[in-house]
């Protein structure tokens, strides 16, 4: 045991270049423009993924779905990271209505973004209608809320809440913190007039899909009173990630894209649910018989820019087959009825 | 606690047995179709309910600790729809950390097709989740496979549920609920099929036949027969059906494999001259038109000659073994080729067989194939063979003259000692059945041998010793039989039982000890403080000790010590 800690250290001692490759330059590829909803209307939007040292649940513990730490390197420093942003912001400009500063952790976790780059960056957004940061619940304190507050008045604060079950989050997600942590997060967001995301995951591990629907209608249910706005996150299967040790062994199967579409449909009274079907379609994504797929994701984004439930419109015959795994599922013990 | 299940019959791993279900009994294999059944196994499986309820997941394979619960779902089996390795694993993982009484359900698995080959591998209880699944893919199911719906509405189903109704005027959702309907019954009537092989003893047969509708299932018996150890475990030692060789797998039946060691580790080592002759299509061989006309050749040399007959798949039965099963009824497609893997099957028994004894001369009177085989087993070994046809026709006067005058000239060249063949028969049944030097123990002396072929019987100063029985031709022992070989036997073929005497049939719970060697179908010697008695065993022994259910052994005699 004590052999392999020693072994361990010795490698991270080891001599490597800085950054390698073109994300250390900044390359575009990991920014992309978009639509997206604000105040009721449809804007362009820009997403950016900034490399950083990555986020400090992941190099800590991590969760059982996640695998976007493989997008992060311990050697970025600060001025990495204000290249990246300098170098999307050269090549797309500033004409849009949302900005999404995404790093693959906590946007507000000074270990991953130091401060000074932080302010730089959002003050160079604070005139954009509207920036959105993600950050763990820890980071969003009265404290570092002050600080960019007083930079930008704009920030829209994403959390990553999947579910507002503790047992389901710490048991089937292990993200490492409370409904009541992600409460606290938000009401301090609220209170420095920021605006909230939550994110919601629909079927983590270890869940049939019946369990999965209703805790996603529970959770929305739970979370709407703190949340402005609340993503759908349909579980995907990400490279070295538990979820794919799992699926590999035939033990998990992604969400059916009519299982989202159910939540949208039921939960539109209730809260503005967005959601994007990350791989939808595809084995590792959410998916459902692979006729009616490609028409099903269109009307999940349709909705999400509309919120109006006429853009549901597919039928499939494979809804027969979705209905009796959302009623049998439970008595395979814990395989999927289909693949 | 296993209270609710019980084992009734058994052929090989699979089992025909009573389940005890909310008040009334089902007949195992059975598939749960209900929903409120399917809740009762669940619920039961969080709380203590009527039913005990164990899951055991496919890693857990490897414990020794046995699982004794009514039930023993096998979680998760559905993921090995497509993997027979990891299906195969699982299963006999399963099988082997449940208790024998405790009856193993394969959740979400069955379909009309592998049920079959669950049912071999030991799994009694199904449910129809993927007859339902697959109704809702667009598919019939039977036993020979799966249809789809555009198929069936070119040729429609006449079976009862579907009436030969044409579907391509139906809706999907008419479809799917007939296609569900008719899954749900196939699988129905594939189980009944199932059960009423066991009931006869041949559902390796049909399991040979079934594996053929997709490549995963052939994958899957392959597998399965790998693990000898486990089947040959819960092998019956004989049986009344006929084994039907009629397929490359037959040749891995455990049946083939165990009779084959035995004839090389427990009959006694010959010596002398051996004549190989090749089967005949009618068994015993000695009743066969071949047999008798070349026996008649040889007359009494016979009483100084080993013989032994080559065949596929037994390998080499000697004479003496020609009345016990597999040797005594099977049947193979005869074509007058032999396939790569039965020559190299039957050559590695002979191989086997020749270096086991220490004969001065072997005759060869065979042709074709046989001879191919004897040739190249002799270039191996370096053994004088001498064939004695040689117009291809083991039955031509030529052939059956030299095969007399070669013997004759062989036998005279190291004389030896005349032996009853009856009493052959009798030695050999009792070292096959009851391990090596169980002859010397049970006959120290020669007895009188009386009675016809092949239902011999054996006395000494009036008393029986053994029969020959004519129902399996296995080697019965009388109580004197028996107080001869107890002594001997080490333990071996016995059954120690508690404090009782020993009438009809003595029940596992009542077997303190058993021989975990004993199989189905064994003569046994059934002991405690105060009797002696003979039986035939129902379960194997290691089953007799695990199990609390069930009958163990029939009493055929019993005496006071």
């Amino acid at each position: 045991m004590k052999k392999q800690l020693v072994a361990r250290e010795h490698m991270t001692q080891k001599p490597k270049p800085k950054m390698r490759g073109s994300r250390a330059r900044g390359n575009t590829q990991f920014a992309w423009t978009g639509s997206d909803l604000l105040n009721g209307e449809i804007v362009p939007s820009l997403t950016m993924v900034l490399t950083t040292k990555g986020c400090s649940w992941a190099r800590r513990d991590g969760c059982t779905m996640c695998g976007y730490n493989v997008n992060s390197n311990p050697y970025v420093q600060a001025p990495d990271i204000q290249k990246q942003f300098n170098q999307v912001i050269a090549h797309y400009g500033k004409a849009f209505k949302i900005v999404k500063l995404f790093t693959s952790g906590s946007f507000l976790d000074k270990e991953e973004v130091p401060i000074d780059v932080r302010d730089t960056i959002l003050s160079e957004l604070k005139d954009m209608p509207k920036v959105i940061v993600e950050s763990r619940p820890e980071y969003v304190t009265p404290e570092i809320c002050d600080d960019i507050a007083r930079t930008n008045e704009h920030v829209e604060v994403a959390i990553g809440l999947e579910t507002s079950s503790d047992r389901i989050r710490n048991n089937c997600v292990n993200k490492g913190f409370s409904f009541g942590d992600f409460i606290r997060a938000s009401e301090t967001a609220i209170a420095h007039d920021f605006t909230v995301k939550a994110y919601l995951l629909l079927k983590p591990p270890f869940m049939t899909e019946r369990e999965a629907l209703e805790d996603a209608l529970q959770s929305v249910r739970d979370a709407a009173p703190y949340a402005d706005t609340i993503s759908l996150n349909l579980c995907n299967v990400q490279k070295g990630t538990l979820v794919e040790a799992l699926w590999k062994k035939g033990l998990y199967r992604p969400p059916w894209l009519w299982t989202a579409v159910e939540v949208l449909k039921r939960m539109q009274e209730t809260a503005t649910v967005i959601c994007d079907p990350v791989g939808g379609g595809s084995r590792r994504g959410p998916h459902n018989c692979g006729k009616c797929d490609r028409k099903v994701v269109t009307e999940i984004k349709e909705f999400s820019l509309s919120q109006n439930s006429a853009s549901f419109t597919a039928s499939c015959t494979d809804q027969m087959l979705w209905e009796f795994v959302l009623e049998f599922e439970e008595f395979s013990y814990g395989a999927p009825l289909v693949p | 606690m296993t209270r609710l299940f019980e084992v009734t019959k058994r052929d090989d791993a699979a089992r025909l047995g009573k389940l005890g279900w909310r008040g009334r009994a089902l007949a195992t294999p059975h598939s749960l179709e209900s929903k409120e059944d399917l809740e009762l196994l669940k619920e039961s499986t969080i709380h203590r309910a009527e039913i005990d309820v164990a899951i055991v997941a496919a890693q857990e394979g490897t414990g020794t600790e046995r699982i004794d619960a009514d039930v023993v779902i096998l979680a998760g089996a559905a993921r090995f729809q497509e993997d027979p390795r990891g299906l195969t694993k699982a299963l006999l993982g399963a099988r082997k950390l449940a208790n024998p009484d405790s009856a193993l359900y394969v959740p979400a698995l069955a379909t009309p097709t592998n049920v079959s080959l669950l049912v071999y591998a030991g799994v009694d209880l199904f449910d129809s989740i993927i007859a339902e699944v697959k109704a809702r893919e667009g598919y019939f199911l039977d036993a020979d496979g799966e249809r789809r719906f555009d198929e069936v509405s070119h040729r429609p189903c006449f079976c009862g549920v579907c009436n030969g109704a044409n579907i391509t005027e139906l809706s999907f959702e008419h479809k799917v609920a007939l296609a569900s309907d008719h899954n749900k019954k196939a699988l129905k009537e594939e189980l009944n099929k199932v059960a009423e092989h066991i009931e006869r003893g041949t559902l390796r047969e049909l399991v040979e036949g079934r594996c053929r509708a997709a490549p995963a299932l052939t994958a899957l018996l392959r597998l399965l027969d790998n693990e000898y150890e486990y089947f040959e475990r819960r092998s019956p030692i004989v049986r009344t059906a006929t084994l039907l060789a009629c397929s490359q797998e037959s040749l891995n039946r455990p049946e083939i494999r165990r009779f084959g060691e035995r004839v090389i580790e427990r009959l006694r080592r010959r010596d002398g001259v051996l004549l190989l002759l090749p089967c005949s299509a009618r068994k015993p061989y000695s009743r066969s038109r071949s047999h008798r006309i070349i026996l008649a050749q040889l007359g009494e040399l016979r009483q100084h000659l080993n013989e032994a007959i080559i065949t596929s798949p037994v390998g080499v039965v000697p004479r003496s073994l020609e009345i016990m099963y597999p040797a005594s009824n099977y049947d193979i497609p005869v074509t007058g080729t032999w396939t790569c893997d039965e020559r190299e099957w039957v050559t590695a028994c002979l191989t086997q067989y020749l270096s086991a004894n220490t004969f001065e001369s072997v005759i060869a009177h065979v042709s074709g194939p046989y001879r191919q085989i004897c040739e190249s087993t002799v270039e191996q070994l370096g053994i004088n063979v001498v064939y004695t046809v040689d117009d291809d026709n083991v039955l031509s006067s030529a052939s059956l003259q030299r095969l007399r005058a070669v013997a004759h000239e062989l036998v005279d060249a190291c004389s030896p000692a005349r032996r009853d063949l009856r009493f052959d028969y009798m030695q050999d049944l009792a070292d096959f059945q009851f391990g090596p030097r169980a002859s010397e123990a049970i006959f120290p002396e020669i007895p009188k041998i009386g009675g016809l072929f092949p239902t011999y019987y054996a006395s000494d100063r009036g008393r029986r010793i053994a029969t020959i029985t004519g129902s399996y031709q296995t080697l019965a022992l009388t109580i004197e039989g028996a107080r001869r070989y107890l002594p001997a036997s080490g333990g071996k073929y016995c059954v120690q039982i508690d404090d009782f005497e020993p009438k009809g049939t003595v029940f596992a719970i009542g077997a303190l000890k058993a021989d975990p060697g004993i199989r189905p179908f064994d003569e046994v010697v059934v002991v405690n403080d105060r009797f002696i008695a003979v039986g035939r065993a129902l379960m194997s022994g290691w089953e007799m000790q695990a199990s609390k259910r069930g009958g163990a052994v029939v009493i055929r005699h019993v005496e006071s010590r």
